[in-house]
């Protein structure tokens, strides 16, 4: 009866890869008075998505010693009305037809999210054309998203993620480096302090079209749409390059390597333990060490949520991953979440797994599980058009081509176990990692 | 407002015509025909998907081919959810949920056939849900890995184990979960409304359950509530994507087919909420930086007719930036957010007014913002105009949600849980009918003082809590 079960078992676990390749033939790229604009062409009918990206994000105010705030007030200000109409037409106008578009500040990107039917998409690319070249920039809506900005510090001083994220990013990436984040309370004196003019120089100095990408993802035809970004954004001169040539966080001997964060009344605190990799995206290594750490931490079959989670029941909430690597060197990083009373117990469980990953590698059979498995939700998400859209944006932003789109699961499948145990011992410390504990923390 | 916890931590086309033509999802899923299936009952069809019953158990299979990628999303939907808990047994459900991934004698982690082995080394975007009427089950997987995947989903139905070691160790993984949720005082905050709105109606317990019944309850009970609901009659099998109906049907007779129906009757929920007969406070002091207010109302069951009216209700006052409750709370510097959601589960829902308050507002400046709102809607109507670009936003989403197979599932997975999966279709064509008339009458009906619940969150500093305790 057992060895019945176990062919069976066989047969299950013979997964056929998705038939899905030649994505990039289907990819309509140009550049459009200096918009890198690319249509990706789905059978979705009536749906498009538009995701895009311009270099004027946080780490271009740091890089300038600016006013710390400006990037995110900056980019508040352009939903906020233009010269040609205030802020309410532009929404009527939106909402009126079901779509919606947000724009959104990271640590060097200012990202557009937008998504509307087929007949209103040329309004759409007109109303992002329009609030990137036009904002008002009244003082009325600045008051107002100065307040709102204020706001959403004082909250995110009280989230218990949002600390321990700028507790980690503060102490793995020295100051200067672009991933390296100021703090809630400098943001928020920045923001009490920033005036309209050090906006208005910003959005001078930053936004053009120069390094903009635009991705355009569902029911386009990019012969019939491009006549229309071209009318919309003819004459818009200006722009800079992403901060690709920063100095790599070389890991240093830390003073401590625990920084407590203490926030009252949290009843789970969040563990995160890591470093800086001084690897990018493109870099060789980086692959390999993507897939050795998820080995490790990604879904319910990682080392990690096995053995803390569902053998140990510490943790509702434990993953590894290797981050902030778009454009220039990143960090990897364990993050779990444990109730005061487990911490102990849950951090050591979490050492322990990540010392035995470290010091003797992963297995070929891992290896071969974690292949398929990242080639396969890659290729799920993919399916809509949101997926496709953020999948063409994050490979362009990280200086690949579009034919990284089907190079990606081979190059996946080709990764070999020497690779990955050679990037795991050449890149990470564990005795070198920063360990931040966020919430309220028991008494030692 | 879905209380929707997930054992997972990580966790076409419709074009402007649509409007003349109600009813009518225009895609390529409404192509699609019913087939003839041994061993299947042909139910009905309504916007591309079609309704079979399995004759031998009752399980019910709603079917959407769509081919535009070359994935599938397989979901089944169990009606047992936090409504069928009792005091002592609340989080069960959500408990039971995830047991349900501990294995069996057939697939479990020592052999190599554990359902997480399985959906991981394929690829498939997976994950399991509870909420109040429901808990289901689903992946998003390549569309040739679907029969290895229903084979473990087939057997879990009858064939779990429920070991009291493995209780033990996901006692401690739930309770995270619900320590989780506890750090954000916003949540407790609509707890606890929650709790005092509903004084019989099992809505009035979090879905997770509370910290001592999730603790205490018993792998007995558990396997009584496993043995009570997990049965094919009280299942909904639903599978959007690049299928082929009848052999998808013969791959479900497959496995599911083996069962026989439930040897009892599934236990009905008799319960009852009483008439509410005045305004419920509650006020949650915890540390924290800026404080809500919600204003919860009693609104009647999912499948009621005037939820569409609601609903278009709910848009006019906070969709978007040209909404009245943007215009009025967050233009003007009291809130940063401000929303208007109703629930459409089962029974009685509630109806949530939420200000997250701005840097120096009090709460009763925005409870009051948010009260002149209701009562501007009540005494003076809403236009036309709000109306009609209300029911454009539902049009736009009705194509929006045919983006990705796993979006469709989700929403259909809902309506099956409220009773009735064909909302799916019609709940937007009855949007396309619904009249600021409606909109005011509806206003009227529900929104009175004595059917409501107000929590306020007061932030305080933590020296003071200290000397609270």
């Amino acid at each position: 009866m057992k060895s019945l079960m176990v062919a069976a078992s066989i047969t299950l676990l013979t997964a056929a890869p998705l038939a899905w390749g030649g994505m990039a033939e289907h990819v309509d790229r140009k550049k459009i008075d200096g918009i890198d604009v690319i249509g990706y062409p789905t059978t979705i009918k009536d749906v498009v998505t538009i995701m895009g990206a311009l270099p004027a994000g946080d780490a271009f105010a740091a890089a300038d010693h600016d006013n710390v705030a400006v990037a995110t007030l900056t980019a508040m200000m352009l939903d906020r009305g233009t010269t040609k109409e205030d802020k309410f037409d532009i929404a009527k106008k939106l909402e009126g037809v079901g779509a919606s578009l947000r724009f959104n500040v990271q640590d060097q990107a200012l990202q557009i999210q937008a998504r509307c039917l087929k007949l209103d998409l040329p309004l759409v690319i007109d109303l992002i054309a329009e609030q990137l070249r036009m904002p008002a920039f009244s003082q009325g809506e600045f008051a107002k998203a100065r307040q709102q900005f204020i706001g959403q510090l004082k909250n995110a001083m009280d989230n218990v993620q949002e600390r321990s994220a700028e507790a980690f990013k503060r102490a793995v990436f020295p100051l200067g480096h672009p991933n390296h984040e100021p703090s809630i309370d400098e943001y928020l004196t920045a923001a009490q302090t920033l005036t309209l003019d050090e906006v208005r120089a910003f959005y001078r100095k930053y936004y053009g079209p120069d390094h903009m990408t635009l991705v355009l993802v569902g029911d386009v035809n990019m012969s019939r749409i491009q006549g229309t970004v071209a009318n919309a954004f003819r004459g818009w001169k200006g722009g800079v390059d992403y901060l690709r040539d920063a100095k790599p966080a070389n890991l240093t001997e830390p003073q401590d390597h625990t920084i407590a964060v203490e926030m009252p009344g949290k009843t789970s605190i969040i563990l995160a333990i890591g470093q800086s990799t001084g690897l990018r995206y493109k870099d060789p290594d980086t692959l390999a060490l993507m897939v050795g750490t998820a080995v490790l931490g990604s879904g319910f079959t990682g080392r990690l949520m096995h053995a803390v989670r569902d053998n140990e029941g510490l943790t509702y909430s434990i993953s590894a991953a290797v981050n902030n690597n778009t454009f220039t060197d990143g960090s990897w990083q364990v993050l779990a979440s444990f109730a005061p009373q487990l911490l102990d117990r849950g951090t050591a469980s979490t050492q322990r797994e990540l010392q035995h990953w470290w010091a003797d590698g992963v297995s070929d059979e891992e290896l071969a599980a974690r292949k398929t498995n990242l080639i396969g939700t890659y290729q799920v998400g993919l399916a809509d058009t949101s997926g496709m859209a953020r999948t063409l944006l994050s490979t362009v932003l990280r200086g690949r081509d579009v034919t990284w789109l089907d190079q990606y699961p081979k190059a996946v499948d080709a990764v070999t176990l020497l690779q990955v145990n050679t990037a795991i011992k050449q890149h990470l410390r564990p005795e070198m990692m920063i360990v931040v504990k966020t919430g309220s923390l028991p008494k030692t | 407002m879905q209380r929707v916890f997930s054992r997972r931590s990580f966790h076409q086309f419709l074009v402007r015509c649509a409007a003349a033509i109600p009813g009518a999802l225009l895609s390529a899923h409404a192509l699609a025909a019913p087939v003839e299936a041994p061993g299947f009952s042909y139910v009905k069809s309504l916007g591309g998907i079609d309704e079979y019953r399995l004759d031998s158990n009752g399980l019910q299979v709603l079917l959407m081919p769509d081919h535009s990628a070359p994935v599938a999303t397989f979901n089944v939907t169990y009606r047992v959810g936090s409504r069928n808990e009792v005091t002592g047994s609340t989080g069960s459900t959500h408990l039971l949920e995830h047991l349900m991934f501990k294995g069996s004698d057939k697939f479990n982690y020592s052999a190599g056939t554990s359902i997480d082995q399985y959906l991981e080394r394929v690829g498939a975007r997976y994950n399991a849900t509870t909420s109040v009427d429901r808990t289901n089950y689903f992946a998003t997987l390549a569309a040739q890995n679907v029969d290895g995947y229903i084979a473990i989903e087939a057997d879990r139905m009858r064939n779990l184990w429920l070991h009291e070691s493995d209780r033990q160790s996901e006692m401690t993984v739930v309770r995270n979960e619900f320590e989780r949720g506890k750090n954000d005082p916003h949540n407790l905050l609509h707890e606890e409304i929650t709790a005092a709105a509903y004084e019989a109606l099992p809505y009035h317990h979090p879905t997770i359950g509370w910290r001592s019944d999730i603790e205490h309850v018993t792998i007995e009970t558990l396997r009584d509530f496993y043995n009570t609901f997990y049965w094919p009659d009280n299942a909904t099998v639903t599978v959007v994507g690049d299928i082929e109906p009848k052999a998808m049907l013969a791959m479900i007779r497959k496995y599911y087919g083996v069962y026989i129906k439930a040897p009892h009757a599934i236990p009905v929920v008799y319960t009852e909420e009483p008439e509410q007969t005045g305004p419920r406070r509650v006020v949650v002091k915890k540390p924290g930086e800026l404080g809500s207010v919600v204003i919860a109302h009693k609104i009647p069951s999912g499948l009621s007719p005037d939820q569409p009216a609601i609903a278009v209700m709910d848009s006019i006052l906070s969709d978007g930036k040209d909404s009245r409750l943007y215009r009025t709370l967050v233009d003007t510097g009291l809130a940063l957010t401000a929303s208007a959601h109703g629930g459409t589960f089962h029974d009685m829902n509630l109806h949530f007014m939420t200000a997250n308050l701005a840097p120096g507002t009090t709460q009763s400046q925005a409870e009051k913002a948010l009260l002149e709102q209701i009562e501007l809607i009540k005494t003076q109507g809403v236009t036309a105009e709000e109306v009609a670009q209300a029911r454009q936003q539902y049009r736009a989403d009705r194509a929006y949600r045919l983006d990705g197979t796993d979006s469709v599932v989700e929403e259909l997975n809902e309506w099956i849980a409220t009773g009735d999966w064909t909302q799916f279709v019609r709940f937007s064509d009855a949007v396309e009918k619904v009249t600021p008339a409606a909109v005011q009458r509806v206003a009227k009906t529900y929104f009175n003082e004595d059917q409501s619940t107000t929590g306020w969150f007061v932030p305080v500093a933590k020296g003071k809590l200290e000397s609270m305790k």
